[in-house]
């Protein structure tokens, strides 16, 4: 008998769905289902997903979704038309607009009333809902009867294999008789097959926080909701045959193709005028930024007429308009941003990366900042006749413009009509064992341990509990790991679980979120094309729909992307303007600045843009970039692309061997090559280079190029890139008269090079960045420090390794002061500071304090002068009880004047003595606030403390704030590393000689193009090693490499010849840093009176600033 | 104890003819555990006019009487 499944959730249902759209699909069409209809909980977060799959299976798509309704049943809407498809996208839109209301603390439930639905009821078909959460009533089924009629109504029958199945479906038949109603069979499926149904149960659990044990009552009680066979449900309905016949009648009236025009057209998408006004803009700007005749405005002239005839073509006149219009509104948003006087209004509000920068009219209609004629760029990887998608365009703010930006968009084009994109955050290893585990009931702290141990990109985690716990998971020794004691046989299957679940759990989409800058904006209200749902930050809202699903709709994703260094860079021009009345424009500034290069080449870049990585730093010592060129092809070379294409030693040694013999010549594969890998000495290392040596040797076309660019990069198809293959080896040998190894050569430089990396316009504009930002480092050194650390999260290196870093250059650093700091991190006039200038640590570094009350202390302190005693501080700082011993547990108060301070002992007096002064709130919980005194009333001295040792105040200084300006803790510890080298010491030792190095952990990255090879970066009192650690070496200590913050290293000095001064260690051998014991009765005391306050009495591995993490992921 | 037609439905328990399936249902729960439960309950009523409620244990095998 035909049935068709009506009532399906996918992984898009958000932890109620175990399966994604693609597996159900498969499943169906395996079954032998022709139509299927996915229906997630008040989402269409996966319906083009479905849709693409399902074209592809050969499967009729029907959407829909299951819907709450205000009196807390659900119903399933299915849609029938295009004009189904807008109710429901509006109706969806109205479930979630309450979703972030939260007066009172918790949000409304995501419901609409029966009111709306009557509304938008238009093009829906209705069936009544589950067995569990359906509508059952007689009165609200006639009401959805007088909504929908009888012929767009169906009762829902579902049998669950619950102990009421029978009497509920007799009772809803005889309900649908009365009613004049049919009847229609659903599987209510979760999961596309049985193998899936535990971890339906699992994320139930962990839906809800609780424990499979704990969820018992929320979960389904049995497996049957997993998608069965079309004969499957016959005859689990073989009572009701007519229910499952109407299925797949009901099946052939919903014929919406999501695949069909949506109606969405971006502003000026259909404005004839568009072209012409794009134009006159153009030719405007032309002759401002190309004035007078020369060779350059002849090519610009030549050049602008080209793109316009190709813009023209395409019809995209009004698209590029758009996107000026909104770097119209950006620049007045910076303009109120920023301030009418400030430095930073001198530059612009934004600035173009990637393709888009290539392009002329980007550049003169201000959407771009790299003059594409001077910079020598081609245009075809952004912009070709054969284009069939729209291009992209990305915009880099600055962060506080892009905050007040995007609210500004959705206010311009109107709330109905914009949005951001969304984005689906995907179980990975940690998240997965974290909260499978928990829902497993798994101890806590193994579980932790586990998660901390694992390779987030990783697929194993029974390795990854084997490695943490020591054992096989399965076996008993894993059971009794977790209580030292006697093996507990209930233990071992959880953990074998963990296993099954957490690898099922991987690429699960877990919510949904917000994508780092996309947004679409329409000229059809949006919310008719994809339900748009309220944003967590206020002002923003989010379509449904991710970057793929938006763009195989069509829809125009507009890139407004945030970019840390863009911030830190404009803080930095405000605050030299602050500091040392110096206004900077960065666009004319020296280009060809000897110290700024000279820094580049000694790969003395920390913390500048994009040259600071360990990668980076090691290359650039071989590169040594003279001009803005080379950094061009410096910030591209340390890209998947150029390394698994085998182009980075060939142009670094071409690079080496210009330098010594500049009559070198660079070898090329073919002549026809030459013009197009000149830059880059031969190799192929920025991703336009794919497509014009695909032109320039095998005779492509534009449009073949960027097929073959996108087959290799997107979505690897083998087949796909097969075709390429053949078409470019044969046209080689038509083209360039070569023979096929030669063809075959060429080809596997492409091949390798596979996508991944830069278009050269995207390094440009990038390049231009990081030299901005190394001048401004090398010139305003305390500017840009300051700017950094009020930027982070950002960059390669975390804030304590930027201030030793800092501090190693003689920048002159001071600490939390309740004094002398601000808010911020700031620049301040020090006649004592070697530039006459200090960076102090802002009091927002101390973690735990709400900033409203850092900002009243600094308030007060303006106000009524600096702070005399600690009474004085208690008093009149309006700070809490819980704020004012982490204030004093920082450091702050170390220099407050009277008393024990400005000793060693002053940080647990102060503690101490603002634990009297500000008792009003004993024990108060962090921000809880206490009643503060109104006079500065004198507090009893504080008794005889022991001081601080020196390994005492760092922990302190990292629990409270996470940096430390005063002893690193290599040198606290040297005295017990005998025989360790210092990082300093390394250059006089001769290549391959054993050494043992220690320091704290900086960095570990684990490359997908290294083979498994571990890169770590630690950093001890004179500077920093690399630490190449081995796949054998990493699987083995993997837990030290992961999580271990104090190491010492064993292994082989790798200082070769040819590495320009690069040093690294091939380590053999890892140990744990042993720490200093910590005993003490008064450190105790202290402890009882604050739990953070025995962290931070404990040792450093529990508040040492955590690495930066290749899986974390880099910010910029 | 129970012996069932071709598909497991219940057709005679502890020698009683059964009249009629009022209800069958299905417990899969405590997968997780050293003792997983999944068992397919069948309430029955017996010729005898007698109401009763069967398992049987889908892992162990076996067939139980709760009532």
């Amino acid at each position: 008998m035909a049935y068709s499944e009506l009532h399906a959730h996918s992984a898009y249902s958000f932890l109620d769905g175990a399966s994604m759209p693609d597996e159900l699909v498969a499943a169906a069409a395996e079954h032998g289902y022709r139509s299927l209809a996915l229906t997630d909980h008040n989402s269409l977060s996966g319906s083009m997903e479905f849709a693409q799959a399902a074209r592809a299976q050969g499967l009729r798509a029907i959407h829909g979704a299951e819907v709450d309704l205000a009196n807390g049943r659900h119903i399933v809407l299915l849609v029938r038309d295009a004009r189904g498809w807008s109710n429901l996208c509006r109706l969806l839109t109205l479930a979630h607009a309450h979703d972030r209301d939260v007066p009172s603390g918790t949000p409304p439930p995501t419901a609409v009333s029966l009111e709306q639905v009557r509304e938008h009821a238009d093009g829906l078909v209705c069936l009544t809902g589950c067995a569990t959460r359906g509508v059952h009533d007689e009165t609200t089924i006639r009401r959805l009867r007088d909504t929908f009629g009888p012929e767009a109504l169906r009762v829902e029958l579902q049998r669950p294999f619950l102990r009421d199945d029978r009497m509920r479906n007799r009772r809803l038949q005889r309900l649908a008789g009365r009613l004049g109603l049919a009847c229609v069979a659903t599987g209510n499926v979760h999961a596309h097959a049985a193998s899936r149904a535990e971890l339906q149960d699992a994320l139930v659990a962990v839906r809800h926080h609780l424990t499979l044990e704990a969820s018992e009552p929320l979960r389904r009680g049995n497996h049957s909701h997993v998608l069965a066979s079309p004969a499957a449900m016959a005859q689990r309905f073989s009572d009701r045959p007519e229910a499952v016949a109407e299925t797949a009648r009901l099946a052939d009236e919903l014929c919406f193709d999501l695949g069909q025009d949506l109606g969405y057209r971006y502003p000026g998408a259909e404005d004839q005028t568009a072209m012409g006004r794009l134009a006159e803009l153009c030719h405007t700007r032309l002759s401002e930024r190309y004035p007078g005749p020369s060779p350059l405005a002849s090519q610009a002239q030549t050049r602008l007429e080209q793109e316009l005839r190709v813009i023209d073509h395409l019809g995209l006149g009004g698209f590029f308009l758009l996107h000026h219009d909104l770097l119209v509104l950006a620049r007045e948003v910076a303009l109120e941003v920023r301030g009418p006087d400030s430095a930073r209004a001198l530059l612009p509000p934004g600035r173009g990366r990637g393709s888009s920068v290539s392009s002329i009219v980007c550049y003169l209609t201000g959407l771009s900042h790299i003059d594409p004629i001077a910079n020598d760029l081609l245009l075809g990887r952004f912009l070709n006749e054969e284009l069939t998608a729209l291009p992209d365009i990305d915009l880099d703010f600055p962060r506080d413009i892009r905050e007040v930006l995007i609210p500004r968009i959705h206010e311009r084009y109107g709330r109905e009509r914009s949005a951001l994109v969304a984005a689906f955050p995907t179980y990975r290893s940690r998240g997965a064992i974290r909260e499978l585990g928990q829902a497993l009931g798994l101890p806590p702290g193994d579980i932790e341990r586990v998660a901390r141990g694992a390779d987030d990109f990783g697929v194993d985690v029974r390795r990854d509990i084997e490695t943490a716990l020591g054992a096989d998971p399965a076996g008993p020794v894993a059971a009794s790991l977790s209580d030292g004691a006697a093996p507990r046989p209930g233990r071992s299957r959880r953990w074998q679980w963990l296993v099954t679940l957490a690898a099922q759990a991987r690429g699960l989409p877990r919510h949904l979120s917000q994508h780092p800058g996309g947004m679409i904006v329409s000229t059809r209200p949006l919310i008719e094309c994809c339900p748009v749902i309220p944003a967590a930050m206020e002002g923003r809202q989010i379509a449904q729909w991710d970057k793929d699903s938006c763009s195989d709709a069509g829809f125009l994703k507009i890139d407004v992307l945030g970019l840390g260094m863009l911030s830190a860079v404009e803080r930095c021009v405000e605050t030299i303007a602050h500091t040392r009345r110096e206004r900077i424009d960065l666009s004319r500034i020296p280009f060809d600045d000897p110290a700024t290069f000279s820094a580049i080449q000694q790969a003395d870049t920390v913390g500048v843009f994009q040259i600071e990585s360990r990668a980076q730093m090691q290359s650039l010592r071989r590169t040594r970039p003279e001009s803005l060129d080379d950094i061009t092809v410096q910030v591209a070379i340390v890209r998947p692309g150029p390394i698994q294409g085998g182009a980075i030693n060939p142009y670094i040694q071409r690079r080496q061997r210009l330098r010594e013999n500049p009559d070198y010549p660079i070898p090329y594969p073919h002549p026809s090559l030459e013009p197009v890998l000149r830059d880059t000495l031969g190799t192929i290392i920025f991703q336009d280079q794919v497509l014009e040596v695909a032109q320039a040797f095998a005779g492509f076309s534009p449009g073949e190029a960027e097929s073959l660019r996108r087959a290799m990069s997107r979505r690897r198809s083998a087949a796909a890139i097969e075709r390429h293959r053949q078409r470019f080896e044969e046209g080689a040998q038509q083209h360039s008269g070569v023979d096929g190894p030669r063809a075959q050569e060429v080809w596997r430089m492409i091949e390798g090079f596979a996508g991944f990396g830069f278009p050269k316009a995207h390094s440009a504009a990038f390049g231009l960045l990081a030299y901005q930002s190394t001048w401004l480092r090398v010139h305003y050194g305390p500017e840009f420090l300051a700017a950094l650390l009020n930027e982070q999260p950002m960059g390669f290196y975390p804030p304590d390794s930027l201030l030793h870093e800092a501090s190693r250059r003689g920048l002159a650093l001071g600490r939390v002061d309740v004094n002398a700091s601000e808010l911020e991190c700031s620049v301040q006039s020090d006649p004592a500071a070697p530039d006459g200038l200090r960076v102090r640590i802002g009091l927002g570094y101390i973690g735990g304090i709400r900033r409203q009350e850092v900002e009243a202390l600094v308030d007060a302190r303006r106000e009524g002068g600096p702070f005399v005693s600690t009474a004085d501080l208690a008093s009149r700082s309006g700070m809490s009880r819980p704020g004012l011993e982490r204030l004093a547990w920082s450091g702050a108060c170390d220099a407050l004047p009277g008393g024990r301070s400005g000793v060693n002992g002053a940080r647990r007096a102060a503690v101490w003595e603002l634990g009297v002064a500000g008792a009003g709130a004993p024990g108060g919980s962090p921000g809880a606030r206490s009643t503060q005194l109104s006079l500065g009333l004198d507090v009893p001295s504080a008794p005889a403390l022991r001081e601080l040792d020196r390994w005492e105040r760092l922990v302190a200084d990292y629990a409270s704030t996470g940096v430390t300006v005063d002893d690193h803790a290599l040198t606290i510890l040297r005295p017990h590393l005998p025989g360790v080298l210092r990082a300093s010491e390394l250059e006089h030792h001769p290549h391959g000689m054993p050494v043992s190095v220690a320091g704290i952990a900086v960095a570990r990255q684990r490359p997908a193009t290294a083979r498994g090879v571990v890169f770590l970066l630690i950093e001890d009192e004179t500077g920093t090693v690399n630490i190449v650690v081995g796949p054998e070496l990493y699987e083995r200590e993997r837990r030290l490499v992961r999580a271990e913050p104090l190491l010492v290293v064993s292994g082989r000095l790798e200082r070769p010849a040819a590495g320009g001064g690069t040093i690294s260690v091939l380590a053999q051998t890892l140990r744990a840093v042993a720490l200093p014991t910590r005993s003490s009765a008064q450190v105790h005391e202290l402890a009882q009176r604050s739990p953070d306050v025995e962290a931070q009495a404990s040792d450093l591995r529990a508040v040492a600033p955590p690495a930066q993490s290749f899986a974390a992921g880099r910010r910029r | 104890m129970v012996r069932t037609d071709r598909r497991g439905q219940p057709l005679m328990v502890r020698g009683q003819a059964i009249e009629a399936v009022r209800e069958s249902w299905l417990v899969q729960d405590r997968w997780w555990t050293e003792h997983p439960l999944s068992r397919r309950y069948w309430e029955l009523v017996s010729i005898a006019g007698a109401d009763l409620v069967v398992f049987h244990d889908l892992h162990g095998g076996g067939w139980f009487i709760q009532r």
